[in-house]
């Protein structure tokens, strides 16, 4: 079940986190300001992420679609506290049960914390230090975390690597002797050395070839079920995030439009802009060609800095109506899901249904 | 392997590779990067080249391009162009920077890159770009290849195409300078377009907006465009023939439906079947394909793609190169087995 809260009313903590949850993001804001001149005037301010709820259940995958600038790394970026945040709270079960509101942690309470709480990036190049073996890059976590002596750590760092399927011989190898998919399982050997229950994975896959991503993919899925992980997993091939999530949330310009089950919003998506999405999928099925089926959307994705009044998507919507150019949609429970759209109820908008 | 005698072209051919080889000398010595590459393009069709980094795909169009790094040896091959029914130019034989060659480069032939904004030269306009391939291919005035840019610009549905033609790449996003580099790429009309991963860098809206605008743009003016990606989907939605490429060499080619419905390789079949399809019942994993691409230092012996077929047989495809199989219509397997695999299920 998940709680859509009303981003006004901040409940107490305690109560906020639903049984089966591991982390309830409500009313997520982040703001950057837009600066002019040397003396760094603001002038104005993107709303890189705007009022952003969703629940991410324990054990499961919560894929976050969206197009490039749409806020899904940034999410990933303020749930993981490497952004201050300008609003909202995040709430996090510790493995001791304990729920805290990480938004209001400074930063030396939130360290203990980190241990919970890994990241694995895209780009598998310059996320790891070139002058490092990997027994420093991927030991490196518990030696910040004081962790453990030099030999636990050499033998946890073999453990890992085997574990991802690289040789425990290569520990002291630099990154450059590996390829793209095996550096990427180096970031995750990394995120995996402290335990953690919860790792976001922002586009962990996106820079490699099909076959590779394949192979990654799946390791993930092992990962996860042998250490119950919880994943956040961002990425903009949709695709991907069919197969790998349980739940989706869907992002245009800094705001969630769609939020539930994935078979289910890919079935029959609720809102105009995850329709516009999935057609626009090139199918590998040359049968499924577009003739003229496809939903083309005009125009370009809206300015977060200078948003379109309304709703964000109405320029780009072919249902938008007088009320989507004035009025914002709430974020709304419909039919098991939460849906930003005046008009959910009313439209008939086609999924991918095989 | 084609025979070495030249056969002339059959009429409806435009573009014709023949045992193209493309090495690079390197510190580490010699990179193969493409080994014999044969590949047709007959007028006003679209054949996608699909492969994974490493397979040769933009080496090769580059080589028709004479677009190559100069440590590239183009070390053996033909390639035969007729942009007109009368003429027959053998790319392979001219310089790169030969009178005949720079007429080509964007007159008869076009081409559009993956990365627009790199593609592009950031201190001149956009129409400025496209005056000066109209004025230096179609000798016109400054006055007539501008009213060309703006018309240019109008076809590839960039809006107030009058206000666009002074700007430059930074000011526009990267779905428009797509838009702004297939202007410049089709300003004089050529025959063949070489369109190198060109929605691979944009989002998925984006990327439907620049293939629908390709195919409406080559169903009106009946060019014949090669496009490379590694996406099985956009090849799915665009191509009339697919060649399919591995380690520098095609190792299938057929019509469209013949790749994604009866594909004969194993490597075609296993890359097929390691891409998540949508609205299609969850598998529990994905299918995958063992081990990795070779570096281009240790190429396998016999079958480039025996170390990780789950089809090779050790005493053939370890020690023999396998030649080409031809199959009823266009179809034609680089394989051992070609025709002798178990069917399998797509």
């Amino acid at each position: 079940m998940s709680q859509i809260m009303n981003s006004s009313e901040q409940p107490l903590a305690g109560n906020v986190l639903a049984d089966d949850a591991l982390i309830s993001v409500s009313g997520l804001r982040k703001y950057f300001p837009v600066t002019r001149g040397w003396m760094q005037r603001k002038v104005g301010e993107v709303r890189a992420v705007d009022d952003i709820t969703f629940d991410i259940k324990r054990g499961e995958t919560f894929g976050l679609v969206g197009e490039s600038g749409s806020g899904k790394s940034t999410v990933a970026r303020l749930i993981l506290r490497a952004y201050s945040l300008t609003g909202g709270s995040v709430h996090f079960r510790k493995a001791d049960g304990n729920v805290v509101d990480l938004s209001r942690l400074g930063d030396r309470e939130m360290r203990p914390i980190r241990r919970e709480m890994q990241m694995i990036f895209q780009d598998p190049y310059s996320s790891l230090n070139p002058r490092m073996t990997l027994l420093e890059l991927v030991g490196e976590p518990m030696v910040i975390h004081g962790v453990g002596s030099q030999g636990e750590i050499r033998d946890r760092v073999a453990e890992l690597l085997s574990l991802v399927g690289l040789r425990p011989e290569y520990v002291l190898r630099y990154p450059h002797a590996f390829s793209g998919g095996q550096r990427q399982r180096i970031g995750i050997a990394r995120a995996l050395a402290l335990n953690p229950s919860f790792i976001a994975a922002d586009e962990a896959v996106s820079a490699l070839d099909v076959s590779v991503a394949a192979q990654n993919i799946n390791l993930m899925q092992d990962l996860q079920e042998k250490f119950g992980l919880t994943y956040l997993f961002i990425t903009h091939d949709l695709g991907m995030v069919e197969h790998i999530s349980d739940r989706i949330g869907v992002m245009y310009v800094g705001r969630l439009v769609e939020v539930g089950d994935t078979a289910e919003i890919f079935n029959k998506p609720l809102h105009p802009y995850t329709e516009a999405l999935l057609s626009a999928v090139p199918q590998p099925d040359p049968r499924r060609r577009s003739s003229g089926k496809r939903v083309v959307l005009k125009g370009e994705i809206a300015d977060p800095a200078n948003p379109p009044s309304g709703c964000y998507f109405h320029p780009r919507c072919r249902y938008a109506t007088d009320l989507c150019r004035t009025d914002t949609p709430q974020l709304r429970p419909v039919a098991g899901r939460s849906v930003r759209c005046h008009y959910a109820e009313e439209l008939d908008l086609t999924g991918v249904g095989a | 392997m084609k025979t070495t005698t030249i056969q002339p072209m059959p009429p409806e051919r435009l573009l014709e590779l023949d045992n193209v080889h493309v090495h690079f000398t390197m510190r580490e010595g010699l990179v193969k990067a493409v080994n014999g590459v044969s590949y047709h393009v007959n007028r006003g069709e679209v054949l996608g080249i699909v492969g994974e980094s490493g397979s040769g795909k933009s080496v090769t169009a580059r080589s028709i391009m004479k677009l190559l790094a100069r440590n590239a040896i183009e070390a053996e091959g033909r390639i035969r162009f007729r942009p007109k029914p009368e003429s027959e130019i053998d790319i392979s034989a001219l310089s790169r920077q030969s009178r005949e060659m720079r007429a080509l480069r964007g007159g008869s032939i076009g081409m559009i890159f993956q990365e627009p904004m790199t593609a592009l030269s950031p201190v001149h306009s956009i129409g400025t770009q496209i005056m000066r391939t109209v004025m230096l291919h179609r000798g016109v005035g400054k006055q007539a290849a501008r009213q060309r840019a703006i018309e240019l610009l109008e076809r590839v549905q960039l809006p107030k195409p009058a206000e666009m033609v002074d700007r430059y790449p930074h000011q526009l996003s990267g779905g428009m300078r797509q838009r702004a580099m297939i202007a410049l790429a089709l300003s004089c009309d050529p025959s063949l377009l070489i369109a190198d991963e060109p929605t691979t860098a944009l989002d998925v809206t984006t990327e439907a907006q620049i293939l629908e605008l390709l195919k409406s743009l080559q169903e009106e003016m009946g060019m014949a465009i090669i496009f490379i990606t590694h996406n099985f989907g956009v090849v799915a939605d665009i191509a009339d023939r697919v060649a399919v490429m591995y380690l520098g060499r095609v190792v299938e080619t057929g019509s469209v439906d013949d790749i994604f419905y009866r594909p004969g390789h194993p490597y075609t079949r296993a890359l097929l079947q390691s891409i998540p399809k949508l609205g299609q019942a969850p598998m529990r994993r994905l299918r995958t394909i063992p081990g990795m691409v070779p570096d281009p230092f240790n190429i396998p012996e016999g079958c480039v793609f025996n170390p990780r077929c789950a089809h090779a047989v050790l005493g053939t495809c370890n020690v023999e190169a396998p030649s080409v199989v031809s199959f009823p219509g266009e179809q034609s397997v680089r394989c051992h087995f070609a025709g002798q695999l178990p069917e399998e299920v797509q």
